[in-house]
């Protein structure tokens, strides 16, 4: 039994080959594939837990292969990226990525990664509500459904255990921090874009106006709040 | 050409009195029965008509002739110049004033008519001169252009353009010496029009706004003064445009390369990553993996790529800065925080050294970029670890200064000579008897460059055999909220 499927999509052979040897060392299934066409035929077939991607190949760049997974999939998405430029990094989340690793990387930094982006049914999901009522808005965690308006809205599992503290602690500003260790892991917490990026996608998929937020407020300097029913 | 005018005036004359002579025939011979009121009228309208055609010379004659002819054959007693009759006295001098007055008026109108028509030619010279100067080709010397337009649109051969920020003359008739170099020279500085009405040669100065740009000489009469004046605020606005773009895209030329340099260096810098990840990766799972001999050795290959790694990304900051495209993502952070981050990410350098961390308990908040300030703090701990004795302790300190929290880096080193203090900010820049220490002579200047985009102060404060401090400041943010991450 294997810790997970990975797909590594880079166009550099070298990485590919010590990536593979460190995720097979790890117990994890690993398929490596060159470049985005070759991941979006192999990934219907092979069905990954989790897709490392680099973000520059020749032909179809990693940003648009992620788009393209995003279409039919919400399977966890780890960037490989040479630029460490804040522009880019926010693309990348934006195309639908969970999280980036910075070349170059030392192997506990990836694993760690990795860990963190298969992680399921985090250690809050016990305390917090199933079920969650509000105006248009309505979520069932137990089901992982999530309806806004007429809507039935499909989240990444990261977007959903971040919606899922938030709402756990609705009323209580939840500090930058505490929340990105509580979703991401206890490695994370000065990564302060991911929640910009993660928060705005959330807004987009649940706020009747995501400009002016009502659900999911900003506190600012702080962090976040959930507005709970009145 | 003079002795032609003359020719033709001749023929001219010849003919008025033709014309005269015809009429006094036919007076005489064809129609004799017709009073002397009659012949008067048809002699001056051959007068009007050879002043309207010809001119007034012409005119004057035709009408002296005329007279003399009136009085000849028409006036009694008839064949001879004498007049009887006192009253005929009066007829013929009326008649002389009114053919000369008339003569007079009509050759003025004729000479307006030609004026008027010579300035509508020189506008419309001077409208296709401004057209082309808009146009001209930039391959060759705007001032040799300038003259070979004026020559061409103006029909004239001899024009001289001197551009006096290239101290050249460019001329369109080369043989021609007439204009001379010193001349132009003259004019263009003295900024005085020179006219000699005899050679027909104008040599007028260009200016814009009192700066002598050059002067121009042309050859060759018939183009009004304010024509010329005109040609020559058309040159010069000419030139000046053309001096003023070369500059620009001189300018362009320069920041392109340097564009193209930086962009050159961060495309391969980003290469250097590819390679450094696999020998990382590989490198951290021996590590990993390994207890015996070979987790030394696995060790030295990780930091060493570690080091690699930082060497490549101050190459990429480098490059970003020389190329001005250094951009900020500020977000809000404690003073504390940055320092604490900055060491973490040091540890394995400062393991085995004493380090004295002095941050006051209550910081405001500073809105930076949390990674390029860090770059920043680590590039002095960096400095200090270098520069001084391992022995010797390393004190960081963080304060609050009225509207900045300041930071510094002090350790026991040798000092820096207070010659090299200045220049130690300077990119590429090593302190001279330091060889032994390896450095590329970029961090400080990052440093700099990163300090001054936040609105801080970077600088250092040395002697020798007391050590150094270095000490940058960051402007506190203004939001009365606290840090974000604390």
């Amino acid at each position: 039994m294997s810790a997970g499927k990975i797909l590594v999509v880079d166009d550099d052979p070298q990485i590919r080959r010590v990536v593979r040897v460190i995720l097979v060392g790890e117990g994890y299934e690993v398929v490596e594939v060159r470049s985005g066409d070759a991941a979006l035929l192999k990934f219907r077939e092979f069905l990954p837990d989790l897709v490392l991607l680099d973000l520059n190949m020749p032909g179809m760049n990693g940003l648009e292969t992620c788009r393209a997974l995003r279409e039919t999939s919400e399977v966890p998405i780890i960037f490989l990226t040479v630029r460490r430029d804040e522009e880019q990094k926010v693309e990348a989340l934006d195309a639908g990525a969970d999280d980036y690793v910075t070349k170059p990387f030392g192997k506990r930094e990836l694993v760690a990664r990795i860990r963190a982006a298969l992680r399921r049914s985090p250690s809050f999901a016990i305390t917090g509500p199933n079920t969650f009522v509000s105006g248009d808005l309505e979520i069932d965690f137990e089901a992982r459904k999530i309806r806004s308006g007429k809507n039935a809205v499909r989240l990444t599992p990261k977007e959903f255990d971040l919606l899922r503290y938030l709402v756990s602690h609705a009323g209580k500003p939840v500090p930058h921090r505490e929340l990105l260790q509580a979703v991401w892991g206890p490695d994370y917490g000065d990564q302060s874009d991911y929640l910009r990026v993660f928060i705005t996608h959330l807004r987009k998929k649940i706020e009747p106006h995501p400009a002016r937020p009502q659900y999911i407020l900003t506190e600012p300097w702080i962090g976040y709040r959930f507005a709970g029913p009145e | 050409m003079l002795e032609q005018r003359r020719i033709q005036t001749v023929i001219r004359l010849g003919g008025s009195l033709l014309i005269l002579a015809g009429i006094t025939f036919f007076y005489r011979r064809v129609i004799t029965d017709v009073n002397s009121t009659t012949v008067a009228l048809s002699f001056l309208l051959a007068i009007l008509g050879v002043a309207t055609a010809w001119g007034l010379f012409e005119a004057i004659v035709s009408s002296v002739a005329g007279m003399l002819c009136f009085n000849f054959f028409f006036l009694p007693p008839v064949g001879t110049f004498t007049i009887a009759d006192p009253q005929n006295w009066v007829a013929l001098f009326a008649f002389l004033v009114t053919a000369v007055v008339a003569s007079n008026l009509s050759a003025s109108v004729k000479r307006r008519a030609q004026e008027a028509t010579r300035r509508q030619q020189e506008v419309e010279r001077l409208y296709e001169l401004s057209r082309g100067l808009m146009l001209l080709d930039k391959q060759s010397p705007m001032a040799e252009e300038i003259g070979y337009r004026i020559a061409q649109v103006f029909r004239i051969t001899g024009v001289a353009v001197y551009d006096h920020a290239k101290d050249r003359v460019y001329r369109t008739d080369p043989a021609n010496p007439s204009i001379s170099e010193a001349k132009l020279r003259d004019t263009a500085l003295q900024g005085t029009v020179f006219h000699d009405s005899l050679s027909k040669l104008s040599v007028l100065p260009l200016s814009l706004g009192g700066k002598p740009i050059g002067s121009l000489a042309i050859l060759g009469g018939g183009i009004s003064d304010t024509a010329v004046n005109a040609i020559g605020n058309l040159a010069a606005i000419a030139m000046e445009r053309a001096r003023v773009e070369e500059a620009a895209s001189r300018m362009e030329a320069v920041r392109q390369n340097e564009e193209m340099k930086s962009m050159l260096l961060d495309a391969l810098a980003h290469e250097f990553k590819t390679p450094l990840t696999s020998i990382k990766v590989a490198a951290s799972s021996i590590l990993d993996e390994e207890r015996g001999l070979y987790r030394e050795l696995a060790t030295i290959i990780d930091e060493e790529a570690d080091r690699l790694n930082s060497l490549v990304n101050e190459t990429i900051w480098m490059a970003r800065i020389e190329a001005g495209d250094l951009h900020l993502h500020k977000s809000p952070y404690s003073a504390a925080d940055i320092v604490s981050r900055s060491l973490e990410k040091l540890r394995i350098l400062l393991k085995d050294r004493e380090i004295d961390i002095e941050v006051a308990p209550t910081l405001p908040g500073v809105l930076v970029d949390a990674e390029l300030v860090g770059l920043t703090l680590r590039q002095l701990v960096t400095n200090a670890l270098k520069y001084s004795n391992p022995e010797s302790p390393i004190t960081i300190r963080a304060v609050p200064q009225d509207a900045v929290v300041k930071i510094s880096v002090k350790d026991c080193g040798p000092g820096i000579p207070k010659a090299e203090l200045q220049r130690i900010f300077e990119r590429y820049y090593r302190v001279k008897h330091e060889d032994g220490v390896p450095g590329t002579g970029m961090g400080l200047a990052i440093a700099r460059n990163i300090i001054l985009a936040h609105g801080g102060e970077i600088w250092v404060d040395s002697s020798p055999e007391q050590g150094s401090e270095f000490s940058f400041t960051l402007p506190i943010a203004r939001s009365s909220g606290g840090p974000q991450i604390s």
